[in-house]
């Protein structure tokens, strides 16, 4: 029997995918560490069908969403381009309405659409796996299926609406007030705004209030991330603080450790970077106070606020404010989406693939159940409702052969026609005018200014200067490495990074943008980021004495 | 001209806009609604038209504007006009019987006060919107200074602005509609305003509150940087900014004057949250029932406490940004013209 590819029908193929487009450039973001293939599946198929779904809802003039191909276990993406003038004017009219719903009804638009995919997920959970018929476990990932697909829909719509406007805030902020998007000003105007990911922070924050006063502190400080949770159970105040905490998990501990993917626990699973967190927090000491550093920052930008409006005129000012309050609930979407998005259908996606992958153990289809991340959906059906029926690891043996070979050599950052080169194909990002392709994969281009002696320059995510020893994290594994203190270094940064921005002093980021994950947790937590400096985890050792200007977008490295 | 010229509050309502301006009626209504107004009388304009008219005042104005006719067309003379008649109206006495209806009242709401040392502002009432501001006086006491205050309020119908817009309307120059509140002071632990749309932004899912320490003087006036709380209408969740207030305006001597604020009260919210949630309840309730946003003045009586102690002494639509549509179609224009090279 022939084996499928991971994505049938969406590998990448050279010789008709350069065809179709030049340019198809690696999502080093999301893609890095290689996916496994039942992920990279489910990205690949729904991520895509998202983008264009939502490019086509609001009638993107200049664009169609992109298109995404797979490649060993890395996404490659290029822009569907509006190419005809009567098609884009024919799009522009229909835009001009469908963008109103933003305007108009901003609260209720997003509020709607939290609400049906948490109904989507609350009938998810109420399947009890394991006590469930093999017909009632494939219905149940059947519809996580279909939920992932939604939650792409309502992702990319959303995302395109939001990121559009902020992106006509920052224009006019230049025109009628002067200030630009890499401007202190601007990042205090942006700044210091609630949302799911800081209340999750501040729940964190306060269970480590609770375990300084109920003398847990020293389990946390004494022991290895893997032993907190043990040593907790050892004595009575530990094992009623494990139970509330638990409890806060099975509410808001849906999410993965790693943002996009779905081999390693969700947090209710294992609370241990959760823990980590709380302890973290510890380690700041009891005269820290979340809640005192974050007004600080609400009252700067209230003070921004005024400062900007009096730069408008009056006459311009009604519309103006209105905007002004659109962009600034785009930082919140930026952040809260990940929490209710990308990182709930993850979690649910591996709770559902789990829960047949347990059975397809019991019955001898696959030796593990972690084995079904190296199925795609249509093997796991031909097993569905008869597993004892099928022997399937003989795919999964072949595929994770491959998975492994995958993580030893890296993706290339694109694939390029020949001819082309990376100016020619960030051009063509420019001039698809694609939203979520400025403000979050191509950011602003760095100025080098040679007069500055600076060792790398970027872009400012987020105003501030700081010094300390740089710590370099690859990815969500080496977190817990991070110390108070440090200035994070790292190829980007994802939700499960937000808790350590309350330690580090500062950010430096290769690759971002104003409205990537780094800048919108940078101004929240008032420390400085600077962006886009393409080379930080190259060049930067952990250790080593850093200074970060990010009113500048400069970095300094102290002692070479 | 009837003969009825004072009205207690209850007794009046937004249709009497025209006998007793808009302040009074508009307390009228309010004390309807069933919102805590201080207590207190309405002068009417049959009031002021009597007083004009038994005084004199009324003819000598009358024919001092003839005489000056031609020359009133230029700003010099229109400031020695209005001095001229303002000189004319505060020189003569309140007609005895007056005197006595209006001592009659004000006895009255020393009992309904329940303060003997009773002390009321004086406020205009225009019936009409009329550029250059009328005179208001705070913290008038004894029956004397409430007659003059009174006599002055109607003096002040003639400042030189006043005078040079009836000129351009041709309007006649004795006549001025305007009534006159008369009610007592409260002591104010705190004062400000609230408005029920975020009037930049036309945003009517908030309230705004704003105030300071003292008189609400200071806060209307714009002297300040007010605390100011911003209150969602539907949850409840409270946006503050509690701002270091330094100065304050208290009542001094028959009158007011701007104090410093004890430095350790200075970084302290004037509200507390249930004073906050009161005045947001009531602001919200009145404009339930008017239907359109709210922009009032509220008072916080240092002697009594929550509800008791919340005042209104001003109640109107407020204005705000409302071309809501327009902006929204002007906003949907520029994201399209975003997509343009």
């Amino acid at each position: 029997m022939k084996v499928y590819d991971v994505v049938p029908g969406l590998e990448f193929e050279p010789e008709r995918d350069f065809a179709q487009s030049p340019a198809w450039f690696l999502d080093g973001t999301h893609s890095v560490p290689p996916w496994t293939p039942m992920f990279g599946w489910f990205w690949i198929n729904f991520c895509r069908h998202g983008m264009q779904y939502g490019a086509e809802k609001l009638s993107l003039p200049t664009v169609k969403g992109w298109d995404w191909r797979f490649h060993r276990g890395g996404g490659y993406l290029t822009l569907l381009l509006v190419h005809s003038e009567e098609e884009k004017q024919r799009r522009e009219t229909e835009f001009r309405k469908a963008i109103l719903p933003f305007i108009d009804n901003y609260d209720e638009l997003w509020g709607g659409y939290v609400k049906e995919i948490l109904g989507r997920y609350e009938k998810l959970k109420a399947l009890d796996l394991d006590k469930a018929s093999s017909t009632d476990l494939l219905d149940n990932f059947e519809e996580t299926i279909n939920t992932c697909r939604r939650m792409w829909e309502i992702h990319m719509y959303m995302m395109y609406g939001t990121y559009t406007a902020y992106i006509l805030f920052e224009n006019l902020c230049r025109e009628l007030a002067g200030i630009d998007d890499t401007s202190p000003l601007f990042h205090n105007l942006v700044s210091g705004f609630d949302n799911k990911v800081f209340q999750v922070d501040r729940l964190l924050w306060e269970f480590s209030k609770r375990a300084r006063e109920d003398g847990l502190a020293e389990f946390f400080l004494g022991s290895k991330p893997a032993e907190i949770r043990g040593r907790l159970q050892e004595s009575t105040k530990g094992k009623e603080f494990m139970k509330a905490f638990m409890a806060f998990m099975n509410e808001d501990g849906w999410r993965m450790q790693r943002m996009s993917e779905m081999n390693m626990p969700t947090w209710v699973e294992d609370p241990t970077p959760a823990l980590v967190n709380v302890k973290q927090f510890l380690q700041k000491g009891g005269g820290f106070n979340l809640d005192a550093e974050r007004s600080k920052i609400t009252e700067q930008r209230k003070k921004a606020e005024k400062e900007v409006l009096a730069k408008v005129p009056q006459e311009q000012r009604g519309w103006f404010g209105r905007l002004m309050l659109l962009a600034q609930k785009s930082g919140v979407f930026s952040e809260e989406h990940d929490h209710y998005l990308d990182l709930y259908t993850h979690a649910m996606m591996r709770r559902s693939a789990l829960g047949l992958g347990r059975r397809f153990a019991q019955k001898g289809t696959l030796n593990e159940a972690e084995d079904i991340f190296f199925l795609i959906p249509d093997e796991v059906r031909r097993a569905g409702i008869n597993p004892d029926q099928f022997d399937l690891r003989y795919i999964v043996d072949r595929r994770k052969a491959e998975w492994q070979e995958w993580q030893k050599t890296p993706n290339p950052p694109a694939f390029l026609k020949e001819g082309f080169d990376m100016d020619m194909a960030m051009g063509v990002l420019v001039q698809s005018m694609d939203p979520i392709a400025l403000k979050v994969v191509v950011g602003a281009m760095p100025q080098v200014r040679p007069e500055l002696k600076a060792d790398l320059y970027g872009t400012c995510g987020s105003p501030g200067v700081a010094e300390g020893p740089a710590r370099v994290i690859l990815n969500e594994d080496e977190l817990h490495l991070v110390e108070e203190g440090d200035i994070l270094v790292a190829a980007s940064t994802s939700p499960s990074w937000t808790p350590v921005f309350s330690m580090i002093k500062g950010v430096v980021v290769d690759r971002g943008a104003s409205l990537s994950h780094a800048a919108i947790v940078g101004r929240e937590y008032g420390i400085p980021v600077v962006m886009n400096v393409f080379e930080g985890t190259a060049k930067i050792k952990s250790g080593q004495r850093i200074k970060v200007d990010a009113n500048l977008g400069v970095v300094f490295i102290l002692n070479k | 001209m009837s003969d009825k010229w004072i009205f207690w509050f209850e007794e009046l309502g937004t249709g009497d806009n025209d006998r007793v301006g808009k302040k009074c009626a508009n307390l009228g209504e309010m004390t309807r609604l069933g919102l805590r107004i201080p207590p207190g009388f309405a002068i009417s304009i049959d009031g002021y038209e009597r007083f004009m008219a038994e005084t004199g005042a009324g003819e000598e104005i009358r024919r001092y504007v003839q005489e000056n006719r031609e020359h009133l067309k230029e700003i010099k003379n229109q400031i020695i006009a209005s001095k001229a008649i303002r000189n004319i109206i505060e020189s003569k006495e309140m007609p005895p019987e007056m005197r006595e209806e209006l001592f009659r009242f004000y006895d009255q709401l020393k009992e309904r006060a329940g303060d003997k040392e009773l002390s009321v502002a004086v406020r205009s009432s225009g019936a009409v919107s009329m550029p250059g501001q009328m005179e208001s006086y705070l913290n008038v006491r004894w029956k004397e200074s409430v007659l003059q205050k009174m006599i002055q309020v109607w003096g002040s119908a003639f400042t030189t602005r006043a005078i040079a817009f009836r000129l351009e309307k041709g309007m006649a120059m004795e006549k001025a509609p305007i009534g006159i509140a008369v009610l007592k002071m409260v002591e104010a632990k705190s004062a400000g305003v609230v408005l029920t749309v975020l009037p930049t932004i036309g945003d009517l899912s908030k309230v705004v509150v704003e105030g300071n320490w003292g008189l609400g003087e200071s806060v209307v006036s714009g002297e300040v940087n007010p605390d100011q709380f911003i209150v969602d209408k539907s949850d409840g969740t409270v946006e503050s900014t509690v701002n270091r207030k330094t100065k304050m305006v208290v009542y001094h001597d028959g009158g007011t004057i701007t104090a410093n604020v004890p430095a350790e009260i200075q970084g302290k919210p004037c509200v507390d949250p249930e004073e906050l949630k009161e005045i947001v309840r009531v602001a919200k309730q009145v404009e339930d029932h008017f239907q359109t946003p709210q922009d009032m003045e509220w008072v916080l009586d240092r002697f009594q406490s929550i509800p008791d102690s919340l005042y209104w002494v001003q109640a109107r639509p407020a204005k705000y940004t409302k071309a809501k549509e327009k902006e929204s179609e002007y906003l949907a224009e520029l994201m399209t013209r975003m997509f343009k090279r």
